[in-house]
């Protein structure tokens, strides 16, 4: 009786004993957010005593289940998305979906990232808690975003902030990290020009980025960890940074561009025009390349193969 | 006398065209969409882009090459592609070596460059401003009309006379005076329409992308599709109401995205961009007010709307309404949107069949 009477109490005073907390697990689904804000969400989950779980690298599998179970008009990295997701819900306690809304101050997000924890909310994720927070750069800085994102997991204030700065640093890290060139060094140089969570998507990019190494070029891929880039007509904040890294480049800094896109993105179809008419204002060779659903891998090969045959060419 | 072209925005054309046409501009347009244009426009654009730019595109051509030098766009300051639209179509224009210049309407202070191009004075620029307002509540009064008389008229094809009759003579209206008096008639002209009262028409409400749902080239023509199947219609886009909503937000700064917000609740937290808000928020008010079903209609591959499609779905099932969706693009063939139409009107019929039959109102 005396126990129950102390149910809540301490031990030390004669309470039940209280079950040590069981880690939150928390499942990221590896795309979007997870690309653009490279080990932020791993680093800060973990310092707040949570087990993050991310999903498994995109394979041909992943493709195939997004296929069937994504919006049949979504563009191909969504359907990866909804893949991701797919294979998180039931292992983890909450399934993380930001609303991505904006990445850098006065910019936007693709439009298709806002309603996306409505949308998984609605059907992929429906028997799952989905844990969202809204990031809008323009609006509020990612630091306090992930200082909401711990209060909404009910965390204490000072280690939510410690685990923001730790990540923060995780992020800048990763992003060095990330644009580290890939193949033979000193090979023809080639720039990967195209949305984060497709140059390091091992569906995606994978392929391209393996064949060019096989042809021992060395890969350099645009990396999205630096500053702000400068105002233009462009407010994607991904599409600009594309934009302001291509038109500063030097002369003669690669052999070649290459922009790496995917079947039915939107900003890529407004976008891709502008960046062939900036490349060819600047003499620098230009190749796009589009990836959908059926990857065979020949007709991409051929493809990369006969861009580096002309270049090689030309020289 | 220098020629504008007017982009197409359905019969509210017409309003446009007045207002330009007060400034002492000949107005080029249609209230559609021609096939021609369609088919320019896709030919000059990049293959991926959504189809209301080759719309767009293609009535420029078309435009340029019948001697207009001006044209007339809106801009968007939205999250979509359309924020871009004006600036790769001048592109485009360039490249082909097209002379016509293009004015951007709105959104870029109180003069619009158009105004300040042809710098009428403070009357005639006020003027036809108020002349348009009032031709555009016109047309809204006979588009409601025209949904609800369609599908009970006993001679086929009746609304559709009355309706052109009308906007031919609102086209014609040199003041504003005349166009009230045109607005004034519009309920007694379509009361002469002989008509089925005792029919009960299934109501299907239209939402998603503006062009789609205006154009009449655009959605293969779908009121008039759906009305002649006995489907009373509600087109969830009305200038009217987007003006107002502009004004509302100019003067009390207050948007309607709020109101929609609250309804869409639980569903759609954000305003996405375009009106994939609008489309949930329409869908979850329409299943409450009791209609049979809704149409959402998209460009293949329109960010917003696309996006907001698993959120649509989601919302169907627990409000037990169908939604039917629709993709178009330039391949899209107005046989098949029929067919597709007409399954569904069975659908719809037979649901509220089974529906009466075991008592669910």
């Amino acid at each position: 009786m005396f126990k129950r009477l102390f149910k809540n109490a301490p031990a030390w005073i004669g309470g039940a004993e209280t079950p040590a907390p069981v880690a939150l697990r928390i499942g990221i689904p590896r795309m979007f957010a997870y690309y653009i804000y490279p080990a932020l969400w791993e680093t800060f989950f973990k310092d707040l005593g949570m087990v993050p779980v991310v999903s498994g690298r995109s394979t041909m599998q992943t493709v195939r289940l997004g296929a069937q179970i994504s919006e049949t008009e979504h563009c191909l990295p969504n359907k990866l998305f909804d893949a991701h997701l797919a294979e998180l819900v039931g292992q983890v306690d909450r399934v993380f979906v930001p609303r991505v809304l904006s990445t850098i101050k006065d910019h936007l997000s693709c439009p298709k990232f806002g309603p996306l924890p409505d949308a998984a909310r609605a059907g992929i994720a429906r028997d799952a808690v989905v844990l969202s927070v809204d990031i809008d750069e323009t609006k509020t800085p990612l630091v306090e975003t992930l200082h909401r994102l711990g209060r909404l997991l009910h965390t204490p204030r000072d280690r939510a902030a410690a685990a923001a700065e730790h990540g923060l640093s995780a992020m800048r890290a990763a992003h060095a990290r990330m644009a580290a060139p890939l193949g033979r060094k000193g090979g023809p140089r080639f720039l990967l020009i195209g949305h984060p969570y497709v140059l390091h998507d091992d569906f995606l990019a994978g392929p391209v980025v393996q064949k060019l190494a096989r042809m021992e070029a060395e890969v350099h891929r645009i990396s999205f960890g630096d500053e702000a880039p400068a105002k233009s007509h462009i407010l994607w904040s991904t599409s600009n940074k594309i934009f302001h890294k291509i038109n500063s480049l030097a002369p003669g800094e690669y052999a070649g561009v290459i922009q790496l896109t995917v079947f039915n993105c939107g900003c890529d179809s407004m976008l891709i025009d502008t960046f062939r008419r900036a490349m060819k204002e600047k003499g620098v060779p230009y190749m796009h390349l589009m990836v959908d659903e059926h990857l065979s891998q020949s007709g991409m090969d051929t493809r990369i193969e006969a861009f580096l045959d002309s270049l090689a060419w030309a020289r | 006398m220098t020629q504008i072209a007017i982009p197409n925005i359905g019969n509210y054309t017409v309003a446009l065209a007045t207002a330009v046409e007060s400034l002492g501009i000949k107005p080029w347009a249609s209230t559609a969409t021609t096939p021609e244009a369609l088919k320019l426009g896709t030919e000059a654009a990049p293959e991926s882009v959504c189809l209301p730019l080759k719309a767009h595109l293609g009535h420029f051509i078309a435009a340029d090459r019948a001697g207009v030098e001006y044209a007339l766009m809106v801009n968007s300051v939205g999250t979509c592609r359309l924020r871009y639209y004006r600036h790769m179509i001048e592109q485009i224009l360039k490249d082909l070596g097209l002379k016509i210049r293009i004015f951007g309407l709105g959104f870029d202070g109180f003069k619009p460059p158009l105004v300040r191009h042809f710098d009428p004075g403070p009357i005639t620029f006020l003027k036809p401003l108020f002349h348009a307002g009032e031709q555009i509540r016109a047309i809204d009064e006979m588009e409601t009309l025209a949904w609800k008389t369609r599908p009970i008229e006993l001679a086929h094809g009746e609304t559709t006379r009355v309706m052109n009759k009308l906007l031919l003579e609102l086209s014609r209206c040199r003041t504003l005076a005349e166009s009230r008096a045109v607005r004034r008639t519009t309920a007694s002209r379509f009361a002469t329409i002989a008509v089925d009262r005792s029919k009960k028409p299934l109501k299907v409400g239209l939402v998603g992308e503006v062009s789609f749902l205006r154009d009449k080239c655009l959605n293969k023509n779908i009121e008039y599709l759906l009305g002649d199947q006995g489907i009373e219609v509600k087109n969830f886009f009305s200038l009217g109401e987007e003006l107002r909503n502009i004004a509302r937000i100019v003067l009390l700064n207050k948007n309607r995205g709020r109101e929609l917000l609250d309804i869409a609740d639980r569903y759609l937290q954000t305003t996405v961009g375009g009106h994939a808000l609008d489309s949930v928020a329409h869908s979850i008010r329409c299943a409450e007010l009791g209609y049979d079903g809704m149409v959402h209609l998209a460009p293949c591959g329109c960010m917003p709307e696309v996006g907001v499609r698993p959120i649509l779905k989601r919302v169907s099932q627990d409000k037990d309404i169908p939604i039917l969706e629709l993709s178009f693009d330039e391949h899209t063939c107005d046989v098949g949107i029929t067919t597709r139409l007409e399954a569904f009107a069975d659908v719809l019929r037979e649901r509220r069949r089974k529906r009466a039959a075991v008592g669910v109102s």
